[in-house]
């Protein structure tokens, strides 16, 4: 047998192709299969919102919380803030939450509710605070959309699809990570029926809470002032028109005969006291 | 967003760079490929040839470490979720194979013949850290014989 040394006209074992293209092919097609699954979901959230249980949600909930970052700060005030959540809720708003205070440092003038109870209170809302009442109907306001489940709703397409993307390829797969730094689950808004469902609730808690409702309206009332420098965070632009709000507020209020009285102080040493 | 930026450019990148860098791989195998012409590399056991003119047998081998890029990586990633043929692989375990062989080649000098040849493949540092580059390693090896005429 003669060895004829030959080199191969071709290479079998690498197919001639374009990579780029393949990967715009691939991409698109995953883009597009996600943008279907985004807009069926959309479809589906209110469904399955209600069937969400307690316990999932606070597993799923911890997730949520984590991919937050940031930390706790202001410990003097969070603890206050933290035991008038749970005063409201013992006493008035009986509900299958564990609220946990998180106090973050911003000029935010904003608080959150996120899965599993979590909530989010800025230093920027708290240093505009003038009274308990005030707080508390804010922090009642946020027990409301608890008690609707409106953050689940809001963020239900985030949860989702960021359950299906760990189902499907994996929590620690690149495709979750692009998708977890994608999706900004913080950025929950509500529909104007949930805002108008929320603040009727916190006017139903703080009037229980308190015997009346003195000091409900306060922080809508500072908005359209302060509304000029720009320093009011999304929280209250997302949420409806603060003018009407109040005027509806105010309606409850005539229309269910509560008490204005009073507003009680916020704790001096503890409001005053700079870490 | 800015993650989704270092993400691109560090796709750009290994898209660029990989494909410089395996253009001039594929250039050298050509061109040491032809040098070793001379030198056949065969899977059969043994020659027939009597046994006093072998002069000297001898264990070769030569084996290569390639690392994918993470263009490549990627465009893995996105097959694996729709199946398929991972085209983006085959030119790197092409290359892995082919250096090994010449490295092989190389190590035998001026022998006649490389017997009983077998390319082996594993893969290196993927397992221990998932987050990491996986990186292929080819060894092959053979009986490099030299005979007298």
């Amino acid at each position: 047998m003669r060895y004829t040394p030959r080199h191969p006209k071709s290479n079998v074992n690498v197919t001639p192709t374009s990579h780029i293209r393949e990967f715009f092919v691939l991409a698109g097609g995953l883009l597009s299969l996600i943008v279907v699954i985004y807009l069926v979901l959309g479809l589906t959230v209110d469904l399955i919102v209600p069937h969400i249980s307690i316990d999932l949600e606070n597993k799923m909930g911890v997730h949520f919380f984590q991919s937050m970052g940031g930390k706790d700060v202001d410990s003097q005030r969070g603890y206050y803030v933290q035991s008038l959540i749970d005063d409201l809720r013992e006493r008035c708003a009986k509900l299958p939450y564990r609220f946990k205070i998180h106090v973050r440092k911003a000029s935010t003038v904003n608080a959150m509710a996120l899965p599993g109870g979590h909530v989010i209170v800025f230093t920027g809302l708290l240093d505009k605070m003038s009274s308990e009442n005030e707080l508390a109907f804010v922090l009642a306001h946020e027990m409301g959309h608890y008690a609707h489940r409106d953050h689940l709703r809001a963020g239900g397409r985030a949860v989702v699809l960021m359950t299906f993307s760990a189902l499907l390829f994996g929590a620690d797969s690149s495709v979750s990570k692009i998708l977890s730094h994608t999706l900004n689950i913080t950025e929950l808004s509500f529909s104007r029926k949930q805002e108008t469902m929320a603040d009727e609730f916190a006017l139903e808690t703080i009037n229980c809470a308190y015997g009346h409702v003195g000091g409900a309206t306060d922080f809508f009332e500072k908005i359209p002032k302060e509304q000029d420098t720009g320093k009011i965070g999304h929280y209250f632009a997302s949420h409806p028109e603060t003018r009407s709000r109040i005027s509806h507020l105010n309606n409850i209020i005539r229309s269910r005969g509560f008490n204005l009285a009073k507003r009680k102080p916020l704790p001096k040493a503890i409001w005053n006291f700079i870490p | 967003m800015y993650d989704l930026l270092i993400f691109l450019a560090l796709i750009a990148v290994g898209y660029s760079v990989g494909t410089l860098l395996e253009k001039r791989h594929y250039h050298s195998i050509h061109k040491r490929e032809k040098a070793f012409f001379y030198l056949p590399a065969v899977t059969i056991k043994s020659v027939d040839y009597p046994e006093e003119k072998i002069r000297s047998a001898e264990l070769v081998y030569g084996s290569v470490v390639i690392s994918i890029d993470c263009f490549k990586k990627i465009l893995a990633g996105l097959r694996n979720i729709f199946g398929g043929t991972i085209k983006s692989y085959e030119s790197l375990i092409d290359r892995a194979r082919r250096e090994a062989l010449l490295r092989m080649k190389e190590m035998a000098g001026d022998a006649t013949v490389i017997v009983n040849v077998r390319i082996e493949t594993s893969t290196i540092a993927r397992k221990a850290n998932k987050k990491g580059v996986g990186c292929l390693e080819a060894i092959a090896y053979g009986t490099a014989l030299t005979l007298e005429k």
